[in-house]
């Protein structure tokens, strides 16, 4: 941190502290005459409805928001210590996306589970944070690394959240509510059950104060005072993710506050672990409360529709982008020979021309072949031909220009883990879409694609504006990205939760349906895919040059500003179009770069059009499976290539083992 | 990219021998996307061929129970157009709610957009109008009549047998979970049925161009003579919490036992819905 503040962290955190009891009293007020406060509070008079209302909604309301609060920061700057990270938290690690889905498969295929609801969460995120750290070993757990791998697990858990919905969209209503995190109490049960288990947690940290505020020092510092660091590490990881789990178990996901209470403490200017384990607690405490009041003051009947969760991460993105600048991340450049993945033994340059082969084959079948009311078929009919070719097309275009943006913004960062979806481009475009969606219902195919189009390119202005002030440190830019992806998530939470009957269209269009793609529409993707392929060919010299770090370039004659710039242009190109076709969640652009490489393409010609053919032949294999695989259901494109890349991941961890 | 070029021009021939329908046809291989237009048609006595989202229409309305011969045709904001392609309809009906697929589904058939539900209107006074608009097109008009004067003098009988008993204000709910609730407001077709009947809604609070709002519990007790009135399917574990919720349980119209449990009637229905509803209000009051 470099806010040299003189401030003492009391008087900030009492300040915030009186603010948020002075607004919860002002709601209070509102509600029931301040002379039957002592009785609403205490011992209510069971006729008086709002005394009622006070004693059995509010009051265990307020409960729980301080309790979640300080919970999500406590569990927060747990993580923060122990991994050295100043940028984990429950949500940014995906602890608390991993929970809700296993809430959510639970509610639908196993309800007799939610009984111990919280071990079923904490399970889930667990099981979350385990391949987060899985993902991120490989970069020997840079705080970078470790933060983009949370990023890719929140947004694969996401997908599948999302598939869930729109395969039950009934069943799953009061899902929509509580994913995004609704403070509402009609009892005191969630109090109960927050209490005991956070009181626990609480007793455990006190007894990790001292083995945690050695961590200070650094690892070897720490090792020579006989701590043993792993385990220490585990068994506070493993307090940090229970608390998060019975905060989601009971209230849904509550964005930021985690991420947000230990950084503000820490900007206050509590510095030593003591002083942070103290502030962190209440400032978690008072900023969900502050917000809870005020969504319940000033929303009025919206209060109901406002999960509390949700308002949080919206003002958690800003914050987040405000801190980017302001953080000291280690800024060592990953070296040129970590991209070097083992490959395949197959000849490089030689499978161009098969992929190529592969790619219009799986094209023909997915044209040809499909299902009716008899079972499967190959057809020629031209009835059919025309509502599978548009498609077809959009997903060989989207295909062809998610791979290629992922290879650029690979090879332009260094970094693998880099892709379209992750820089936040993706989110931009579909945030402007979703604003035309409520605005204008039924806006034709024109103005939705200015729309995304000027939200994909307002990120990107966001994006080159910090890059700018960065010198293009490509870290920098990935921070930017996840920030906007949080923003857009806490968005779309917002939006489902409304359980307005739009929303199931926003959430088709946000899964990735190619099913409202017109033939022209098609074809242009198609060239337009061409046409880029074609612009990016010619900077393989710089492609080749830029993972090599800052001087190897410039003393080769690579003017390094524009290069970097232009390359971040055509790649935000790329996926607003793409977006546009296929919606934001896919990671096509994270998985066709990859396996380009796995397959031993590593120049970066070969890699760009391995990419750009790998993305394509993915993109068609996952909407001609989506459009069988659960016929007449349709399983969006976007959807199904974002879990195909999933079990990628996942499986390409275990391969490395 | 020879192949594509081939698939293409094949794909565009359809645009060109596109044939003129006659002028007033009467449809009877319709696919119907809502489940309101739906269950009317097998009101006045015409199965449709193939309906949007079957599998939750038997899971959420029920009733009148589908055919085993209707087709599904998946995800209603998104039909399978190739399986509509191969069922040959020869007019598939919408609503306003599904109408930026029109464009896709004309190139198969006729498209009819029905709205039940629109901004300033009495859904039960829509849902007649779009009854004889079914009935009309299929040349089941006689059927179409029967069905609204049966619904009429249905009406007018509960009437009859709820007047002078005084009988108190109801919200019309159904659980989201078990803090929060739909609730109808004086958009909602059940809330047309329910005046009809000379009966009032509690809810006077606002609602959506669908006729219901979300609400917290604690919002049921603005109008504090109320009797509620829920719907199935419960959420998961929600009676059981409910059950043991003192906000709840010392809800005045839990306090005087005006809860009414009702099983699935689709909210966002027509007049079969409605009928259903009334039916079940006629069983539920005489035990008062």
């Amino acid at each position: 941190m470099t806010n040299p503040s003189a401030a003492s962290p009391r008087r900030w955190g009492l300040t915030i502290c009186l603010l948020s009891l002075a607004m919860a009293l002002w709601v209070l007020q509102r509600q029931l005459p301040l002379a039957d406060l002592p009785a609403a509070l205490w011992q209510p008079d069971l006729s008086d409805l709002a005394q009622l209302k006070v004693h059995y909604s509010w009051l265990p309301r307020f409960c729980v928001a301080l309790l979640c609060g300080a919970a999500l920061g406590l569990a927060g700057l747990l993580m923060q210590q122990v991994l050295r990270n100043p940028l984990a938290s429950p949500t940014t690690l995906g602890v608390a996306s991993g929970a809700q889905l296993a809430l959510a498969l639970a509610t639908l295929y196993a309800p007799g589970l939610l009984i111990a609801g919280e071990w079923v969460a904490l399970a889930g995120g667990g099981l979350a944070t385990l391949l987060a750290f899985a993902l991120a070993r490989r970069r020997g757990l840079s705080p970078l690394s470790l933060i983009l791998a949370g990023l890719v697990i929140s947004l694969l858990l996401g997908a599948l959240n999302v598939m869930l919905m729109l395969l039950q969209p009934m069943g799953l209503s009061a899902m929509f509510i509580w994913s995004a995190g609704s403070l509402s109490q009609n009892n005191w049960d969630a109090v109960l059950f927050l209490l005991p288990r956070l009181g626990l947690a609480l007793v455990l940290i006190t007894l990790l104060v001292r083995p945690l505020s050695l961590l200070e020092l650094d690892d070897s510092g720490a090792r020579s005072l006989g701590l043993s660091l792993d385990r220490l590490r585990v068994v506070a990881l493993a307090l940090a993710v229970f608390m998060t789990a019975c905060v989601v178990s009971s209230v849904g996901v509550i964005g930021f506050i985690g991420l947000a209470a230990p950084t503000i403490a820490r900007l206050m200017g509590a510095r030593t672990l003591r002083q942070r384990l103290v502030w962190t607690p209440l400032l978690g405490a008072a900023l969900l409360l502050l917000t809870d009041q005020l969504v319940q003051g000033f929303a009025g009947r919206l209060s109901e529709l406002l999960p509390t969760g949700g308002v949080t991460a919206l003002l958690g993105a800003p914050l987040l982008l405000w801190l980017i600048p302001r953080l000291r991340l280690s800024t060592a450049r990953p070296q040129a020979s970590a991209q070097r993945t083992r490959s395949l033994p197959l000849g490089g340059q030689r499978l161009l021309p098969l992929l190529l082969l592969g790619l219009l084959l799986l094209a023909v079948v997915a044209l040809l072949l499909g299902q009716g009311p008899q079972g499967w078929s190959w057809s020629l009919d031209p009835e059919l031909l025309q509502w599978r070719l548009p498609r077809l097309f959009a997903a060989l275009g989207a295909g062809l220009l998610l791979g290629l943006a992922g290879c650029l913004l690979q090879r332009l960062t260094g970094n693998p883990m880099a892709s379209p979806e992750l820089m936040g481009i993706s989110a931009g475009a579909a945030l402007g879409l979703m604003l035309t969606l409520f605005v204008w219902i039924g806006a034709p195919f024109w103005v939705r694609l200015i729309m995304g189009f000027a939200g994909a390119l307002l990120v990107l202005l966001v994006i080159v504006g910090f890059a700018r002030r960065q010198a293009y440190a490509p870290e920098r830019l990935l921070l930017v990205g996840i920030a906007i992806s949080a923003l857009f998530d806490a968005v779309k939470m917002l939006v489902l939760s409304l359980n307005d009957p739009r929303g199931q269209s926003v959430l088709s269009w946000l899964s990735g349906s190619t099913y409202f793609v017109e033939l022209p529409t098609g074809i242009m993707a198609l060239l337009a895919g061409v046409f880029l392929l074609l612009v990016s060919l010619p900077l393989s010299r710089w492609l080749t040059l830029l993972p090599l770090g800052e001087s190897t370039p410039r003393s080769l004659g690579v003017p390094m500003r524009g290069a970097r710039l232009g390359i971040m242009l055509l790649a935000a190109l790329m996926t607003a179009i793409a977006t546009l076709l296929v919606g934001p969640l896919s990671f096509v652009g994270l998985m066709a770069p990859h396996m380009a490489r796995v397959l031993g393409l590593q120049q970066a010609r070969a890699q760009l059009l391995g990419s750009g053919l790998l993305g394509a032949l993915l993109m068609v294999l996952a909407d001609w499976l989506g459009r069988n695989l659960m016929f007449p259901e349709q399983i969006p494109a976007g959807l199904l290539a974002a879990l195909l890349g999933g079990g990628y991941l996942i499986w390409g961890l275990s391969r490395r083992r | 990219m020879r192949h594509l070029g081939l698939a293409l021009l094949l794909a565009l021939l359809p645009h060109l021998a596109m044939a003129d329908t006659p002028a007033e046809p009467r449809y009877s291989r319709i696919a119907a996307i809502d489940w309101g237009l739906a269950e009317t048609l097998l009101g006045i006595g015409v199965t449709p061929i193939a309906v949007g989202g079957l599998e939750n229409y038997r899971r959420w309305v029920g009733e009148p129970v589908m055919p085993d011969s209707v087709q599904d045709l998946g995800l209603r904001t998104e039909p399978n157009l190739e399986l509509l392609t191969q069922l040959k309809p020869d007019l598939i009906l919408i609503t306003p709610q599904f109408e930026a697929a029109r464009p896709w589904l004309e190139k198969i058939a006729p498209v009819k957009s029905l709205a039940i539900y629109r901004p300033d209107s009495n859904p039960l006074l829509t849902a007649a109008e779009v009854t004889r608009e079914l009935g009309r097109l299929t040349g089941h008009e006689a059927e179409a009549e029967r069905l609204i004067s049966e619904l009429d003098q249905h009406i007018a009988a509960v009437r009859a047998q709820l007047s002078g008993r005084t009988l108190p204000p109801f919200y019309l709910v159904s659980f989201i979970d078990d803090r929060h609730v739909r609730v109808f407001g004086d958009s909602s077709l059940f809330h047309s049925v329910l005046v009809r009947v000379g009966l009032r809604n509690a809810w006077t609070g606002e609602d959506n161009y669908w006729g219901f709002n979300q609400a917290g519990i604690e919002q049921l007790t603005e109008t504090p003579d109320a009797a509620l009135i829920y719907f199935a399917p419960m959420p998961l574990n929600a009676e059981r919490t409910l059950a043991r919720s003192m906000l709840w349980q010392n809800m005045p119209f839990v306090r005087a036992q005006r809860v009414y449990a009702f099983p699935p009637a689709w909210q966002f229905g027509g007049l079969m819905s409605a009928e259903h509803f009334l039916r079940l209000l006629q069983e539920a009051l005489p035990h008062d």
